[in-house]
């Protein structure tokens, strides 16, 4: 029987592989396919590379032609955290992010829920109506708002920027929802209201901790989207005390004389790492929920 | 009570919704047809929209709107298109190459202007040394098509991938056997792409369109961060326009005639993108 076995290994080999005629081709263009993949990647990433090799780098020696710098130096790290301005611009913009996140969470659950529960009159027009301000953007409401907030005194305010960044979410929020609650099955739900459950407690108690990933989904794209806005804060923002990082880092490269670049560089750093970070740990649902916010018809 | 309560469900959601964006829209319409000094406001009518549809700043910030629109929408597609057609051939390794071309859209615009800024920087920026080496000397952001491509370049690097994500939707939607099928009579490879690949994807191919071209005209963070309307005013799209006739001059009335001309247009590209959307899913 010894001499039969590597003869089967390879009718499984065969097997394994598809048909035998148009695999070296298709072999060929699968790594001209990878060899181009990995080109694009690195010049994705080349201007980040370059930005954190920048900030790792002396002070005063301009973006040196080096590309790899010879000593690695964290101080502009340490002297970013360590000025007045900086950490405050940090905690605004968490504040802002975070809190608008949470509203946009909570109120586009409920709505969501509404939508796909219920039928009630105006239903569709409520989601036509959605649907539209998901895609106008906010930028030609920026100047009556602008005007609106200056004449109720809101300007540099907590209050307007989580106001606009938790509404700016909504439209995207109701069809990210929507549609992971339509995965549910409706029977609990049913269950839990011939028990005489309340809407809400149907709501809090089964309907969201089984859509808990919409849930996440919606908040940390939210708050990744709100961290990086820099219109809306820098069109609302002008005190020092209130700016967000992002309106920070634009004032700064305004300021620069030329010999500071590695310090924006960390400050460049800093401020993409948040962002950065949750969209590597949540990757799938961000390219899920996204799609969905943006085809589901 | 039953009744109320889908109503009261989406109260939030449309309470929210129109304190940013429907009653915004109202007020610049309102705006838009008085004339604001110091606090007052005096009915002008449409003199706002005639000064704006006069003036030479606009229609020049108007060909520098569509120039950068045509522009990154075109290129932009170009690439989308390529990387959804080599994504869909469903690779090893696929997951991280499409998490990396990601990484652009999770930042700021901000960072990304300032990264871009860096790159062309005449003297050390990293692709001003290249440029100069292929192309003699340059001086990229000190001339108005120089500056308009390196914006040109930093909006397509950041707006790709998710153009490309909406494409490889497509893309998946076309059912594998109609491949064999076609294979088996004879088709070319051109042929299964363009009666086969195309025919499916041409509805998504106008949405990405849309979306793209929606963005294009609202492009403003970028702008700001990069080259400010600069050299002189050689990059001064609509947004630009509008954000200085606000935050330099204090021209509400023609700041809010200016967003309402946006607005249209928006509104216009939305329900195109709403129709064809519906036409597509029905």
């Amino acid at each position: 029987m010894k001499h039969v076995q590597p003869i089967d290994r390879h009718i499984l080999f065969r097997a394994v592989r598809k048909s035998p005629g148009p695999r070296r081709r298709w072999h060929w263009e699968t790594l001209a396919i990878h060899v181009i993949l990995v080109g694009v990647c690195l010049l994705v990433l080349f201007p980040v590379f370059y930005t954190i090799l920048t900030s790792l780098r002396p002070p005063r020696l301009g973006l040196s032609r080096t590309f790899i710098p010879d000593t690695w130096y964290f101080d502009h790290y340490i002297r970013l955290l360590s000025t007045p301005r900086f950490p405050r611009y940090i905690l605004n913009s968490a504040i802002n992010s975070l809190g608008g996140a949470l509203i946009t969470t909570v109120v586009s659950a409920l709505a969501g829920y509404a939508c796909v529960r219920y039928t009630f009159h105006g239903r569709s027009l409520f989601l036509i109506f959605i649907m539209g301000m998901l895609l106008l953007p906010g930028l030609t409401n920026l100047i009556p708002l602008y005007k609106l907030a200056s004449d109720l005194g809101l300007l540099d305010s907590y209050l307007i920027m989580i106001a606009i960044y938790s509404a700016y979410g909504v439209p995207f929020g109701i069809w990210v929802m929507k549609s992971f609650i339509e995965r549910i099955p409706r029977e609990l739900e049913d269950a839990a209201a011939v028990d005489g459950a309340s809407p809400l407690q149907i709501i809090g108690h089964i309907v969201l901790p089984l859509a808990r990933p919409g849930l996440v989904a919606v908040f940390l794209l939210n708050f990744v989207y709100n961290w990086n806005d820099f219109l809306t804060a820098l069109i609302m923002l002008s005190s020092t005390a209130m700016k967000t990082a992002t309106v920070g880092l634009f004032d700064f490269q305004n300021q620069l004389t030329g010999n500071e670049n590695e310090l924006l560089a960390a400050a460049c750093v800093i401020i993409m790492l948040p962002g950065l970070v949750v969209f590597l740990i949540a990757r799938k649902t961000f390219l899920w929920a996204m799609l969905d916010g943006a085809v589901k018809g | 009570m039953r009744r109320c309560y889908p109503y009261l469900l989406i109260a939030p959601a449309l309470g929210l919704i129109s304190m940013v964006s429907l009653y915004p829209t109202l007020y610049s319409l309102y705006l838009s047809l008085h004339r604001i000094r110091r606090g007052t406001m005096e009915w002008v009518g449409l003199q706002n929209f005639r000064t704006i549809l006069t003036s030479a700043s606009f229609w020049q910030s108007l060909q520098h709107t569509l120039v950068f629109g045509v522009c990154f929408v075109s290129i932009t597609l170009i690439c989308a298109y390529a990387l959804a057609l080599m994504f869909n051939r469903k690779l090893a390794l696929n997951g991280l190459y499409m998490t990396i071309i990601f990484v652009p859209w999770m930042l700021s615009d901000i960072v990304s202007g300032v990264m871009f800024r860096w790159l062309f920087l005449p003297h050390t920026g990293f692709g001003h040394q290249v440029l100069e080496a292929l192309l003699g000397t340059s001086n990229l952001p000190g001339t108005p098509a120089g500056a308009m491509g390196i914006v040109i370049g930093a909006t397509v690097w950041q707006a790709t991938a998710f153009a490309m994500l909406l494409l490889l939707a497509g893309l998946q939607t076309v059912p594998r056997e109609i491949y064999e099928a076609a294979l088996i009579d004879g088709a070319t490879r051109w042929q299964s792409f363009w009666y086969i690949t195309w025919a499916f994807v041409r509805p998504t191919t106008m949405i990405t369109t849309l979306f793209l071209t929606i963005q294009a005209i609202n492009t403003t963070g970028m702008f700001l961060a990069i080259t400010e309307g600069g050299p002189g005013r050689a990059t001064e799209v609509l947004s630009l326009y509008m954000y200085r006739e606000v935050i330099t001059f204090f021209n509400f009335g023609s700041a809010a005639a200016l967003s309402v001309i946006m607005f249209v247009l928006n509104a216009a590209l939305a329900t195109i993108y709403i129709r064809t959307l519906r036409a597509e899913t029905v």
